[in-house]
């Protein structure tokens, strides 16, 4: 039952979890919906795919791969923090579509994409090949990236963002430059994409620009949107989409696009708003 | 000197670059009207296109005949697929991320179904034999096609101008994208004005698919492409409004043309610049709070 393909899937899934979250601290703290995590995811990439012909150290490609994220966010995030709500969602939408079309043109290896070696997880050890050990280390990147979000959204920092999806006029009178703590926001979300980036190659050892496009992005969105709020929803979310698309969907003939389309549909359309009350309730009575 | 000093490849790019600019404009017509009416941002609108191409690639012979059949297949596809966005997006009043997924879905669905019934690979769909030639412009072959394409998308964007701007309809459809509750209050039916931009709007998006499938042919990822670009032709030209998509589609023309001509590769930078300096202009800090 538990072969390789099914091992490497649930490490892409982790890769997923980690973007959700990225979209998860845009759209769940600070109310405004990226669509266009996966430009970031593959900024982050194509840095550590670069990096890796200096070292093929996965931490060291890691941490290089989550600055450029955060960089490119930073610079791009000019954009996407004038507008709000739908507004935000369609112009980070453009901003990714035209990174995934600047990839093409300017990324190594072109709209071929390129080739690494595998990672070393940590300095002495044997380059990772075979799909168990490199799971092993995707979960525990993960799980120390997760660890990290955690802390940052029980800052004030988080508070604040969470006063922005509230009301952002009252945060403005506080004294507080919204779009300052959005860019904030967004160059940080751009830093975990990008660390996405560098255990997508640590997992497939590959990146192209088909890695910018617009699916990994809307799947990012609903896995944060079904989550609703949460970032253990939104991992949760993101490795039931991964298993939809790619696991279910190879179950039908490679209908996963259709499947996850449908998997959209019910998101819009069942009540989640209630449901996640219906959580929310549940904590609250046990506190 | 005259007119064939003019006529210098660019030049000849440049008008390649207006075929595209209008080709855009018809298309992001119908996706601005609809953010600006509906406030729905459809991620089915390049979804629509692509169906118009495959339908001129499927129904088109060669003839009059072909391309007829297709226009008149494209009204009634656009107006089932616009009436049934709008119906899909009814229940999800006031949930625009709402509508964005659903939409979504819709898009995702219908792509798979497309590369099922008309395979993976791009298919190129040649224009009716009568304009199917070139025609010699102070030395240069250029196809037939594109010019009767750039009269008829003029042709458009001139009625469609005056729809808007002149005509009573359109002054409904201003009004409920201005003030939506003062429109609503003056007795105008606001509900039916929405399901009938998504209808337009529908039936201009795969008009203008069976128009430019041998300018922009059919293949999977189209309909992202053209939804990106008509995106980036409303971002940049005002959402809701339809002068502004104009100017913007014959700019976003030219730099996916005569922009890639002189500098390749910097067209996505461009882009994103023209995008920026749009939503400076237009969204200054002074509209504090809710810059829309």
């Amino acid at each position: 039952m538990v072969n390789a393909y099914l091992v490497s899937l649930a490490a892409t899934a982790l890769v997923m979890a980690v973007l959700a979250m990225s979209a998860q601290l845009l759209v769940g703290l600070a109310g405004q919906p990226p669509l266009g995590q996966a430009a970031y995811l593959v900024v982050g990439a194509y840095t550590a795919a670069t990096l890796a012909t200096l070292t093929s150290l996965g931490p060291v490609q890691l941490l290089a791969a989550s600055a450029v994220g955060a960089v490119a966010a930073a610079v791009t995030g000019l954009l996407a923090v004038r507008v709000r709500g739908t507004t935000f969602l369609m112009v980070t939408f453009g901003v990714g579509e035209l990174v995934h079309a600047a990839a093409g043109q300017w990324a190594p290896g072109g709209s071929e994409g390129t080739h690494t070696p595998p990672v070393i997880a940590l300095p002495g050890l044997a380059p990772m090949v075979r799909p168990g050990w490199v799971y092993l280390y995707v979960l525990a990147c993960t799980l120390i990236i997760g660890a990290a979000v955690t802390v940052l959204t029980r800052t004030r920092f988080a508070l604040l963002l969470r006063g922005i999806a509230a009301h952002e006029p009252r945060v403005q009178a506080t004294g507080h430059h919204t779009s300052g703590l959005l860019l904030a926001a967004y160059t940080a979300a751009g830093a975990i994409a990008g660390a996405a980036g560098a255990l997508l190659v640590a997992v497939t050892r590959y990146v192209s620009p088909a890695d910018a496009a617009m699916g990994i992005s809307a799947i990012a969105l609903a896995a944060a949107l079904i989550g609703s709020g949460s970032m253990i929803g939104a991992c949760a979310a993101a490795i039931l989409l991964v298993a939809v698309r790619d696991w279910a969907g190879g179950l039908l003939s490679g209908h996963g696009s259709t499947l996850l389309g449908l998997s959209f549909l019910a998101l819009a359309y069942l009540p989640r708003h209630r449901l996640a009350g219906l959580l929310r309730l549940r904590d609250r009575g046990r506190t | 000197m005259g007119l064939s000093g003019l006529v210098n490849p660019y030049t000849i790019t440049a008008l390649d670059g207006v075929a595209y600019g209008l080709l855009l404009f018809v298309i992001a017509a119908g996706l601005t009207l609809i953010f600006g009416v509906a406030g729905v941002f459809s991620m089915a609108h390049g979804t629509l296109y692509l169906a118009g191409a495959y339908l001129a690639w499927h129904l088109g012979d060669g003839g009059w005949a072909g391309l007829g059949l297709a226009l008149a297949a494209a009204v009634l596809i656009g107006a089932v697929g616009g009436a049934g966005l709008a119906a899909a997006v009814r229940p999800l009043t006031e949930r625009p991320l709402d509508q964005v997924l659903a939409t979504l879905g819709v898009a995702y669905i219908a792509a798979d179904q497309f590369s099922t019934v008309f395979g993976a690979e791009p298919r190129s769909v040649d224009p009716p034999r009568a304009l199917a030639g070139s025609v010699s412009l102070g030395g240069y072959q250029y196809p037939v096609y594109r010019l009767g394409f750039v009269a008829v998308a003029a042709l458009i964007v001139v009625l469609l101008i005056w729809l808007v701007e002149r005509s009573r309809t359109g002054a409904i459809v201003r009004a409920v994208v201005a003030d939506p509750d003062m429109a609503a209050a003056t007795g105008l039916r606001t509900r039916t004005t929405r399901a009938a931009v998504l209808v337009g709007g529908g039936i201009l998006a795969v008009t203008a698919g069976v128009l430019g499938a041998p300018v922009i042919g059919p293949a999977p990822g189209v309909d992202t492409t053209i939804l990106v670009y008509s995106l980036i032709v409303c971002v940049v030209g005002g959402l809701g409004s339809i002068r502004g998509a104009l100017l913007a589609a014959l700019g976003v023309g030219q730099i996916l043309t005569l922009g890639v001509a002189l500098v390749p590769g910097a067209a996505a930078f461009v882009l994103a610049a023209a995008m920026l300096i749009a939503l400076t202009i237009r969204h200054r800090p002074s509209l504090a709070g809710r810059p829309e």
